[in-house]
């Protein structure tokens, strides 16, 4: 059963990955992180990835079509943003108790496969959670 | 006449790295002590305590905020009847996490992520500025293995942090504490259904943080829900305003069922700067939608 340092040096072992943190979005707060911070340093990266991720998590454009009548899951599974020369990958974690925290996923875009790291993002948001 | 040419001596200036320093001294003095001797035992506040360990923050509680039992059974993550024999068989609720850790009935992540949320959580009510001194009782903590501690400063700057989040959002505090009461709005936004179930239970006696207690949520996410809900104009603190020179007077609407808040309210006749005041909590509204 991996616990939070665990998942993020999992998700370290991806292609290409630069940086991975576990982020509270109601809050902005950092509560795991490891490698590279995209923003400089850790807290400020963690603080506009939350504000992303909400916007997101609370606009019904973004969310699913039956967020509405299952409350109890993130309404989101990922938010995805590439740049020139990277990825971000957000992974919303489904936890059971109230929370509302997501993976973000730093990926170099010379070396990072998005599609390999997304799927694999989604299994430790799961492991994380269930052992 | 001759004009003096003496320069006035310099005012003081302030050392920012100095003054930043000890402005961290300020949410506690006490604690930063604590954390600098790497004290261990427990550190008892108007709204709760710190468990230190070593100089860290090992655990939080305040009565203010619901503990890791309550957040892990209102939503099914544990039955009540689980937590409640592991209880028995454990002398404090750390104890009772690790025995169903151990018995595999939770998982290492969830354990920590829960853990570490509702520390920060109840850290905010427990560094919450207090009218009585704090006290400090040395003595063994007991350290949990799995659960990660938190260094004194990142706790206090995450606490500063979040402070100014909520003001950022709603600058009326008495949303924290007050009870809360619906208002009339002419367009209500589309909710969330977290927030509409938040707003659902508003009745005008619970305050904030009990309803975060009912709805197992963490209180700190809840006083964000309910400062959003003011800045959408659907909450509003039960009770007359408090006097200038702060007025968090709600903004203009219309008028409201709840005629309690405004017992014939003559605005108060001196004011600083109503324009001001009013155009920055109508920027800050509009920010935060």
């Amino acid at each position: 059963m991996p616990g939070i340092d665990e998942c993020l040096l999992q998700a370290m072992r991806l292609p290409g990955a630069r940086g991975a943190a576990l982020v509270d979005w109601t809050s902005g707060l950092a509560l795991g992180t490891v490698g590279d911070a995209p923003a400089g340093d850790h807290e400020t990266s963690a603080a506009e990835a939350a504000e992303l991720a909400r916007l997101a998590a609370e606009h019904g454009a973004f969310t699913a079509d039956d967020a509405d009548a299952d409350a109890e899951h993130p309404p989101v599974e990922d938010v995805i943003v590439s740049n020139r020369t990277s990825y971000h990958l957000l992974r919303f974690v489904d936890t059971g108790f109230d929370s509302s925290v997501f993976l973000h996923l730093w990926l170099s875009r010379a070396e990072g496969n998005l599609a390999l790291a997304r799927i694999r993002l989604g299994e430790m948001a799961e492991r994380l959670v269930l052992g | 006449m001759t004009v003096a040419t003496a320069e006035p001596p310099r005012l003081p200036v302030r050392d920012r790295a100095v003054a930043v320093e000890r402005a961290w001294g300020g949410l506690s003095p006490m604690l930063t002590r604590l954390a600098a001797e790497k004290a261990t035992g427990v550190l008892v506040r108007e709204h709760g305590t710190l468990h230190l360990a070593d100089g860290q923050v090992v655990h939080a509680e305040s009565p203010l905020a619901p503990g890791l039992e309550i957040l892990l059974t209102a939503h099914g993550t544990l039955s009540t009847e689980t937590w409640r024999q592991a209880a028995q068989r454990a002398e404090d609720r750390r104890g009772a996490a690790h025995l169903l850790l151990a018995a595999g009935r939770l998982a290492e992540g969830t354990l920590q992520l829960c853990h570490l949320v509702a520390l920060y959580d109840a850290a905010y009510f427990v560094l919450a500025p207090s009218s009585t001194p704090g006290r400090f009782r040395y003595g063994a903590v007991h350290r949990p293995g799995a659960l990660r501690p938190v260094a004194v400063a990142a706790l206090e700057r995450e606490t500063v942090r979040r402070r100014d989040l909520l003001h950022r959002i709603w600058p009326d505090p008495r949303l924290d504490s007050a009870p809360l009461v619906r208002t009339d709005t002419v367009c209500p936004p589309r909710l969330t259904v977290r927030r509409q179930t938040l707003l659902d239970r508003v009745n005008g006696t619970r305050t904030a943080t009990d309803l975060a207690r009912a709805l197992g949520r963490q209180a700190f996410h809840t006083l964000v829900d309910v400062r959003r809900l003011a800045a959408a104009g659907l909450v509003a603190p039960q009770g007359p305003p408090p006097p200038p020179p702060d007025p968090p007077q709600p903004p203009p609407r219309l008028p409201s069922a709840d005629t309690r808040t405004t017992p014939a309210a003559d605005p108060p006749a001196v004011t600083t700067d109503p324009h001001i005041t009013l155009l920055k909590r109508l920027r800050d509204a509009l920010e935060a939608l």
